[in-house]
């Protein structure tokens, strides 16, 4: 029986079948779920979108607008709808999402929901959730997507993309990474700053041994314009620790609502509710 | 998900028509009931090694699987230990040759995948309240179906030497929930491809 199959290793075998049936055989055969490599066209999405976007900085004079969602987690029928409102918006920038980007952490789901997402005519840049760090999440979120910490300048303001599902690490007392947040934050060439990140700061699963030294870090900011996060699916502004700085909290992709961002001044800004 | 349904039902259909036959096959010489298994992919490991017992006239082909995932592929490396039954309803010969195809065999596996990364239950990761995580990170279920070509040796002995090359197409249940949940979600993303050979002597 070998001699048969002696010019063919077995996965070329396999390969020939399964386009024999016209599928794409690559992304078929798979080690595990849980393996976090991805296709070239599916890697490095973070690094990918903020080249295009920083190769058309806001022109002097237009304002700073941008979609504010989260937790896309197994909604695709809700990406494919909010990425068709997204595109009839004039004037945005770019897109955020909030993190829980996958609701296993595996590698397919994050294609799946950037299937949908790069459909987008903006750039969309995300930050990890808790959801993406099951299992091997975190380095598949990693090898799709990119950094865990990363910022980047748009419109003289820096956005700050943090890790802070502390409860994923057990609460070990470094997430969110607190010199990397104070040392994003003394950027002081920029006229703003905006922190996002997944889990709030009020939330259970925010690690309680960091929540005083982040919202410390954030208070003494004063370029802070607000901090925003994902997490709890819904909506919601406000001032949890009533110290002056306001907390976003974003609609999660199945409220089918999402938010536009408009930034001016100092700390202007205006939020507008779209539903789709 | 209409395409996954009619894969389906032509599946449940094709067994229920060829099952009668079952008692008009003349009985060919017979393979022993143990069989040694090599199979690559489909969530198992890069590669993984095991057997079985034949089972059931030899539809049946319950077998247990120790499959390798290798540290470049998911951070740490890892075994993917696999309790799998592949039911074969129907594998004529070709003509008088020694030959045999089975257009469509399908079965079920459970497997857990070693490591502290994944946990058996939301409780077990000692971490979370109760309901978190609805799932397990180290066990996954799932189904396959495939074709598979066999080749009848000369008797030797009590048994006739028997191997069987075969794919496998399946998913797993995080990727059916998926798929059963969004209908943009096509049958063709969800799937996954393994194979291997089985072998007895």
């Amino acid at each position: 029986m070998l001699s048969i199959f002696r010019s063919h290793s077995l996965i070329s075998y396999l390969s020939i079948a399964a386009t024999a049936v016209g599928l794409s055989s690559c992304e078929m055969i798979e080690f595990s779920p849980n393996d976090h490599r991805s296709p070239d066209d599916k890697q490095a999405l973070t690094d990918k979108h903020l080249t295009t976007l920083l190769a058309n900085p806001l022109p002097a004079g237009d304002t700073l607008r941008f979609v504010y969602t989260g937790d896309s987690q197994r909604f695709y029928d809700d990406a494919e709808d909010l990425v068709k409102s997204v595109n009839q918006q004039k004037g945005v920038q770019f897109m955020l999402v909030a993190g829980d980007i996958s609701d296993f952490g595996l590698a397919r789901e994050m294609w799946w929901v950037d299937d949908q997402l790069r459909k987008l005519t903006i750039s969309y840049l995300t930050v990890i959730g808790n959801h993406d760090q099951v299992g091997n999440g975190r380095k598949a979120y990693g090898e799709v997507f990119g950094a865990l910490n990363y910022s980047f300048v748009y419109g003289d303001t820096k956005f700050i993309m943090t890790d802070t599902n502390g409860r994923e690490y057990n609460f070990n007392g470094r997430i969110p990474d607190m010199p990397w947040v104070r040392q994003q934050l003394q950027d002081n060439t920029v006229r703003r700053h905006v922190i996002i990140s997944h889990v709030p700061p009020q939330d259970e699963d925010f690690d309680p041994a960091v929540r005083e030294a982040y919202v410390t870090a954030l208070r003494e900011d004063p370029r802070l314009v607000f901090e925003m996060n994902g997490h709890r699916h819904d909506f919601s502004i406000g001032q949890p620790f009533n110290d002056g700085v306001t907390y976003v909290n974003s609609y999660a992709f199945e409220k089918r609502q999402y938010l536009i961002v408009t930034m001016w001044g100092d700390k202007e800004f205006r939020l507008k509710k779209v539903p789709f | 998900m209409g395409q996954m349904r009619r894969v389906l039902l032509g599946l449940l259909a094709y067994g229920s028509v060829i099952l009668p036959m079952q008692a008009q096959t003349d009985a060919p010489p017979q393979a022993g009931p143990f069989f040694l298994t090599l199979h690559f992919a489909g969530g198992t490991g890069l590669v993984a090694l095991g057997g079985g017992y034949r089972v059931a006239h030899q539809r049946l082909e319950p077998e247990v699987l120790v499959g390798y995932l290798p540290r470049r592929l998911a951070g740490h490396r890892a075994a993917i230990i696999t309790l799998k039954t592949s039911y074969i309803p129907f594998s004529p010969r070709l003509g008088h040759s020694r030959w045999e195809v089975s257009p469509v065999a399908v079965g079920g596996f459970i497997n857990y995948t070693t490591g502290s990364q994944y946990f058996l239950t939301n409780n077990s990761a000692g971490r979370y309240r109760p309901g978190y995580y609805w799932w397990s990170a180290a066990v996954r279920m799932g189904a396959f179906a495939g074709p598979r070509l066999t080749h009848l040796g000369h008797l030797s002995g009590r048994y006739v030497p028997k191997q069987t090359l075969y794919a496998e197409l399946g998913t797993n249940e995080l990727y059916l929930v998926s798929a059963l949940t969004n209908r943009s979600l096509k049958l063709k993303e969800i799937l996954t491809l393994g194979g291997g050979v089985k072998g007895s002597w």
